[in-house]
């Protein structure tokens, strides 16, 4: 089981994806913004991140670029409304390694932590 | 452009429905309004910028609201707490999302702003000065919707681009 990083700036949707993922055997920690993301990355090196993109102070991409200048090896999947084609590109070129969109299924967000951790 | 605009709006919200209630929902007829609103006991308000820019809100009683966050929990959900707030306007971020992917598809670029919610209606009036509204009900089995959205293309998307000289929605200027 690993230890997932979750990043919304909706507390619904931490506390929907931090349940399924529990259920799972999981251990979820989470930020609510992408400034916060990185503190908690850094402090905490979580196996996987899901991160949404549109959130205040920091949103997911800045913050996704962030993780990854320091931490080449970190394993993030976006998690998110914003599923344009120009964002997708976006986000794999900035090193995301799945990209998810809402609304999404269970099985959909479970298959993406098991491809970061896999 | 309008009915363009408002049909990508309509379907993202129809999908964000059935997908979160399990139910089946129907849309009514569409009004268009430039009338100031008095607000439902719930609005979710979202800006969209971009290639095409204005505001959609989605409004709804809080009875509404709390039968939506019980199927997206799929637990009850007895009080309209900060926490069923919070799902409420994350449903509206992503109806607006799936929205933009269809403006995307029709050769629009647009994001959208975090979600911003106004509880404590009826009685809130959300101003749209000069401005007319697309009003469309939604209807599914927890209650009813209802969806505004008053958009425009941007002068340079509508001098240049999508619009081919057609009309588009009157800038205006959002107050509560």
């Amino acid at each position: 089981m690993a230890k997932v990083l979750l990043v919304d700036d909706a507390a619904f949707m931490r506390m929907r994806c931090a349940k399924l993922l529990q259920e799972e055997g999981h251990e979820v920690i989470e930020a609510a913004n992408g400034r916060e993301a990185v503190d908690v990355y850094l402090a905490q090196k979580p196996d996987a991140v899901l991160m949404d993109i549109t959130m205040p102070e920091m949103d997911g991409l800045e913050a996704l670029r962030e993780i990854r200048a320091r931490d080449a090896g970190a394993k993030v999947a976006m998690l998110t409304a914003m599923g344009q084609q120009s964002i997708v590109i976006e986000a794999i070129k900035s090193g995301a390694k799945d990209f998810v969109v809402k609304p999404f299924e269970r099985e959909r967000v479970l298959a993406a932590v098991a491809k970061l951790v896999g | 452009m309008q009915v363009e605009l408002i049909n990508v709006f309509i379907k993202a919200a129809m999908d964000v429905l059935r997908s979160e209630t399990g139910e089946e929902p129907s849309a009514g007829s569409i009004k268009v309004l430039s009338s100031a609103q008095t607000s439902e006991e719930v609005t979710v308000m979202i800006g969209v910028t971009g290639d095409v820019r204005g505001m959609v809100l989605l409004g709804m009683s809080e009875r509404t609201a709390k039968g939506i966050v019980s199927r997206m929990m799929g637990e009850p959900c007895p009080l309209f707490d900060e926490l069923a707030q919070s799902g409420i306007a994350e449903m509206g971020n992503v109806i607006t999302g799936l929205a933009t992917q269809g403006l995307e598809q029709a050769g629009y670029g647009a994001v959208i702003s975090p979600p911003a919610l106004v509880a404590g209606g009826p009685g809130i009036i959300i101003s749209t000065v000069n401005i007319r509204r697309f009003v469309v009900p939604l209807h599914c089995g927890v209650g009813d919707l209802v969806l505004h959205a008053a958009l425009e293309l941007a002068p340079a998307t509508s001098q240049h681009g999508h619009s081919n000289g057609r009309a588009v929605v009157a800038p205006g200027v959002f107050g509560i």
